[in-house]
């Protein structure tokens, strides 16, 4: 969905739905509608930082975080401390960051998730 | 089944997690690159060494193939009684809060606090200026067993031969608490 900003003058109208809200992320253009709008009130709710620590801590506990700092590690060893960029450690780490996440860590991010959904639900 | 809602929000949950999950990617691998261009992972293997050994020093003891029968180097004092080679137990290090077996404690604050060419490149201004605060007040002797005049010295300027005089055989005693 484009945002074409149409410059509509309507006198009396109160029914002008408003405009779309401003976006950097190029993401959002492609997402339906609601998935912006659950996203802005995480935002402004705070929840979506605190999901994120909490993710944050639980992906420490389980050595997680350290399993990837390795590979990091690895990776800067072969390719040479100079020539490493973060898009390079990005990718190094994200297939196999994203697979390792434990089943418990990631059932209680999703419960929380669903819950908060559940309570902003129109 | 559940109604097209449930699974609607089931993908919505699935896909918030997978931004969260980026989000934090991102941050570990920003995170990594920050500490290879500044050099610190040199640091990191030091240590990482050091907690090899610390934990080696821990499970050569606790072999119980070292017994005492067998082992030549176990010295036996006038009680009878015998004292690991390498001291075990385990104590906080006051400087980085890491958890070091008594053994390899010098070594460690060595390197922790800034004997060894390395750490004395970790070390910054201010906290130079903390240690030559310690150094010249009575030390909170935890750590300096000995004389105070050679360990303040030691802090104070970091010349590597009174450090290994001191602690030359790696073990750490702190004589009075001797039983």
């Amino acid at each position: 969905m484009s945002h074409s900003h149409k410059l509509v003058i309507k006198r009396s109208s109160m029914s002008r739905p408003p405009p779309p809200p401003p976006t950097t992320n190029k993401d959002q253009q492609h997402q339906n509608p609601s998935l912006q709008e659950i996203n802005i009130k995480l935002i402004q709710s705070g929840e979506k930082e605190r999901l994120k620590e909490l993710l944050r801590e639980r992906l420490l506990e389980c050595g997680w975080i350290d399993e990837m700092k390795t590979l990091c590690r690895a990776f800067t060893r072969k390719k040479g401390r100079n020539n490493v960029t973060v898009d390079d450690l990005v990718h190094v780490i994200s297939p196999k960051g994203r697979a390792s996440v434990p089943n418990s860590v990631k059932a209680e991010l999703l419960q929380r998730i669903r819950a908060f959904l559940a309570s902003t639900a129109d | 089944m559940s109604g097209p809602n449930e699974d609607n929000n089931t993908q919505l949950s699935s896909h918030i997690f997978g931004d969260l999950l980026d989000s934090i990617i991102v941050d570990v691998a920003s995170e990594c690159h920050r500490i290879a261009k500044l050099g610190l992972d040199r640091n990191l293997e030091e240590e990482e060494e050091e907690m090899r050994l610390s934990a080696q020093a821990r499970a050569r003891v606790a072999d119980p193939s070292n017994s005492s029968e067998t082992n030549t180097k176990y010295v036996v004092d006038i009680f009878g009684q015998t004292h690991p080679s390498v001291a075990t137990e385990i104590f906080e290090c006051m400087n980085c809060g890491r958890s070091i077996a008594a053994g390899r404690f010098a070594p460690h604050l060595e390197k922790c606090m800034g004997k060894g060419r390395k750490a004395r490149l970790k070390v910054t201004r201010s906290s130079t200026a903390a240690q030559n605060r310690y150094s010249r007040g009575s030390p909170v002797s935890t750590y300096s067993p000995y004389s105070n005049s050679t360990s303040t010295n030691r802090l104070s300027n970091g010349t590597p031969s009174v450090a290994g005089e001191e602690y030359s055989n790696g073990t750490y005693e702190e004589p009075w608490n001797k039983t």
